[in-house]
């Protein structure tokens, strides 16, 4: 997958280090010819500017390649000539320093517009405002002074073009200072301004301009402060020094953008690493928090739209966001969407970040569709699986309890009375004895044999259905229970499963409730089993595990277990003191 | 007394055949399933006949349909069902299917011939019996406060007696008193119990039995 940087703009991406060397040498000529008279006076200064001037371009560039920001990117392309062209006054040629005097600060003009601009691509309001007034405020002022004054007043040569239209020499320092102190004020406003972007600018913004900013406030105080020590010193008499700390400052803009470019670079990096780390597992949850994170904007919202969700995620609610937030679908291949992104808007500027980011979430979220689509064909094949093997060990228990009876059992049964006609054909008194006791001894056996078989299974269950079964258990217990059953039959699993749930509720009753009556109510549709057993003890059952006053947690336990094999419910009501309710319900076929 | 046995249980049926005429009893029919019974008693009907509750070939109910099947065909034969089950929904099945004459037995208890042979003589003349261990398991719970606790310790006991269907009489001889002292304690338990005193020998315990069924 090719994830470009910034969008293709045609130029100069053809040869792009190419241009760049192009442009850097014939920027350093043009800056070397210009200050050509500063280069033999003062070196380092020289080779401050050019080195400005070369930096400023190569961003220019650089900014090019990135879509909407050819206006920033040529406005610091001009800056980094204006730049040198500054100090063409060195030349004692008769226009270079009327240009000076003029246009000198036109380069900071540009830079702020560049700072104040990027990564938008218009200006706010008030901002243009200011830039207007800005500029209107420069060129009139700097035009009265240069109307009122002689060039040697500026420290230019006698012989310089002037457009003198009344030299008065109070009237210009009135219009100097005036000129001055309102370029301050514009100044200290600037700084306003870019602090204001600052603190207002939020998510992949804030990250991609506070270096931008920062330098630009860094550039504005070493403009002010160099404009204050030219004010205070003599006519040509300021230090060269003081251009130096400026001009170095001044290099921390084009670094701040060229860091901010990079910035971009690794942002797209870091992000897709995130994305693939999460994408073997992700839920949509996940991935929410992954493009959270990764996009730097904590108000996105991703929105699955493969469940129907209820209430605020309905279509109806998106149609009401783009007003104020990115919309973005998320598409399979097949193009049916699978969930839908709301982000903030300020993310259409990195698109091919955000385009990524959308594009492995989506990938993302189709693996977990498929691993949740696997996992519930698995699921289907275990319930398939359980459910053959409960009707297996029912039959089983089935068989096992026909064969007691109709082997185990009717074989005792012979030889119990094969003994009994023995008892009465023998006179032998020791004889007679051994045969009684056998008898007995056969008897007990029986009795323990029928209790047996109708432990594994009631053959009743079988032949008579819930009713009777129930019944005859009713039948037992030292309580009146009241069985309400339908003469409908259910599959054998789920009359088993009813079954020993009931036996197991029933003993609970008796055994830990105290109750004094138990209704047994079923009914039967094609669909489900419901059963309610109330009775009218302790109560005071808690979940299951929870041992109350009343049942045991255990029995409970066990209860739920059987009915949850048949992918049933239990619900308990046992409020202390009031009685026990457990409603059953058990999904037929 | 002549009878006829249908058992699937081979060593079951010739022991109890065995049994039974070591007691005197003449064994007209032996067979392994209730339509067999009836084909083998068609021309000659026995006293009683006994059947197994659980017979070839559904191994379900095949005794009680066949005693139905049987007291439609031949409305003198006595019946007496002999099953594993000690469940009471099994002899109410028969008792719903086939009214007098007839005997619910546990195939136990054909160990103490005594009861056996008298089951047998009771069927043969019409009276209801049911199964001694069945009815003392019924007459052991705890009832309602209402209903059988009113009765007193006697009475009580001549309720059990009448549900194991035995006569007055029976009863006078099995409790040591006399039969009048026996009319006066059933005429007692049917006040008690608010049940008909006009209904016949045999309606007295299927009024006990309905009256100890659940619910």
């Amino acid at each position: 997958m090719r994830l470009p940087l910034a969008g293709p703009t045609g130029w100069p991406g053809d040869h792009p280090w190419l241009t760049a060397a192009v442009a850097a040498a014939a920027t350093a000529g043009f800056s070397a010819l210009v200050q050509w008279p500063v280069w033999n006076q003062d070196m380092d200064l020289s080779a401050v500017n050019l080195a400005v001037s070369v930096l400023f371009v190569l961003t220019g560039l650089l900014l090019h390649r990135e879509p909407g920001q050819h206006g920033v990117a040529w406005a610091l392309m001009l800056a980094g000539l204006i730049r040198s062209l500054d100090f063409v006054d060195g030349w004692s040629g008769p226009p270079w320093a009327l240009y000076t005097e003029m246009f000198g600060a036109a380069d900071r003009v540009l830079g702020a517009w560049a700072i104040l601009r990027y990564p938008n691509r218009s200006l706010l309001r008030h901002q243009r405002v200011f830039l207007i007034l800005l500029v209107i405020w420069m060129f009139a002022g700097r035009a009265l002074i240069v109307v009122t004054s002689r060039p040697q007043w500026t420290g230019a040569p006698a012989s310089s073009w002037w457009l003198t239209l009344d030299a008065d020499q109070s009237l210009n320092n009135v219009l100097n200072f005036v000129s001055n102190a309102g370029e301050a004020l514009f100044v200290l406003v600037l700084l306003v301004l870019l602090a204001m972007r600052l603190l207002r600018t939020t998510g992949l913004d804030r990250i991609v301009i506070t270096p931008i900013i920062v330098a630009g406030l860094v550039a504005v105080v070493a403009a002010g402060t160099s404009a204050t020590v030219q004010a205070l010193t003599p006519l040509n008499g300021t230090p060269g020094g003081v251009y130096i700390v400026e001009g170095s400052l001044d290099m921390t803009v084009p670094l701040a953008f060229l860091v901010a470019a990079t910035q971009r670079g690794l942002l797209l990096r870091n992000m897709t690493g995130l994305i693939a780390s999460i994408s073997a597992d992700a839920d949509i949850g996940a991935v929410r928090g992954a493009l959270r994170s990764a996009l730097y904007d904590p108000t996105l919202e991703l929105v699955d739209l493969s469940v129907p969700a209820p209430g605020a995620e309905e279509p109806g609610d998106l149609d009401a966001e783009p007003a104020d937030r990115m919309v973005e679908f998320i598409r399979t291949e097949g193009g049916s969407p699978i969930a839908v992104v709301l982000a903030d808007p300020v993310l259409a500027r990195y698109r091919p970040l955000f385009d990524a980011a959308v594009q492995t979430s989506g990938l993302a979220l189709q693996n977990a569709q498929i691993q949740a689509q696997a996992a519930h064909e698995k699921l289907e094949q275990v319930r398939a699986s359980r459910a053959r093997i409960i009707d297996a060990t029912l039959a089983e228990r089935r068989r096992i309890e026909r064969d007691l009876h109709d082997g185990v059992q009717q074989h005792l049964l012979g030889l119990a009375a094969q003994v009994t006609a023995a008892v009465s054909r023998t006179a032998d008194p020791v004889a007679h004895a051994a045969f009684l006791e056998m008898r007995d001894g056969l008897r007990e056996v029986l009795a323990e044999l029928r209790d047996l078989a109708h432990g594994i299974h009631p053959a009743v269950l079988t032949q008579g259905g819930l009713g009777p079964a129930l019944e005859d258990v009713a039948e037992r217990l030292p309580l009146p229970v009241l069985v309400t059953v339908p003469a409908t039959r259910a599959s054998p699993a789920v009359e088993a499963t009813a079954y020993y749930v009931a036996c197991e509720a029933l003993t609970n009753a008796v055994k830990h409730a105290g109750a004094s009556g138990v209704t047994i109510t079923i009914r039967i549709t094609d669909a489900e089993l419901t059963m309610e057993i109330a009775d009218d003890g302790v109560g005071g059952v808690g979940g299951a595990g929870t041992p109350g006053p009343g049942t045991t947690g255990q029995g409970l336990a066990n209860i739920a277990d059987r009915v949850a094999a048949l992918d049933g419910e239990v619900t308990v009501v046992s409020p202390a003191g009031a009685g026990t309710r457990l409603e059953v319900r058990i999904p037929c076929g | 007394m002549r009878l006829a046995i249908a058992e699937d249980s081979g060593l079951f049926r010739s022991s109890l055949r065995l049994l039974l005429e070591a007691s005197g009893a003449e064994i007209t029919a032996s067979v392994g399933s209730g339509t067999e019974l009836l084909a083998a008693i068609k021309a000659d009907p026995p006293d009683v006949a006994i059947l197994d509750i659980r017979m070839p070939p559904s191994f379900t109910d095949e005794g009680i349909t066949t005693a139905a099947e049987l007291r439609a065909r031949h409305p003198a034969v006595g019946i007496l069902m002999l099953s594993t089950y000690a469940e009471l929904s099994y002899a109410n099945q028969l008792l719903d299917a086939v009214s007098a004459g007839v005997g619910y037995l546990l195939k136990d208890n054909v160990t103490d011939i005594a009861t056996l042979m008298d089951s047998l003589a009771r069927v043969s003349v019409g009276e209801t019996v049911i199964d001694p261990s069945i009815v003392r398991s019924l007459l052991q719970r705890k009832r309602r406060p209402s209903t059988i606790d009113g009765l007193n310790d006697r009475e009580r006991a001549v309720l059990r007696c009448m549900a194991e269907g035995r006569s007055n009489l029976g009863i006078a001889k099995d409790l040591s008193i006399s039969p009048r002292t026996v009319e006066t304690h059933v005429t007692g338990i049917f006040l008690k119990l608010g049940l008909d005193q006009a209904d016949t020998e045999n309606n007295r315990v299927r009024a006990v039995l309905a009256f100890l069924r659940p619910g």
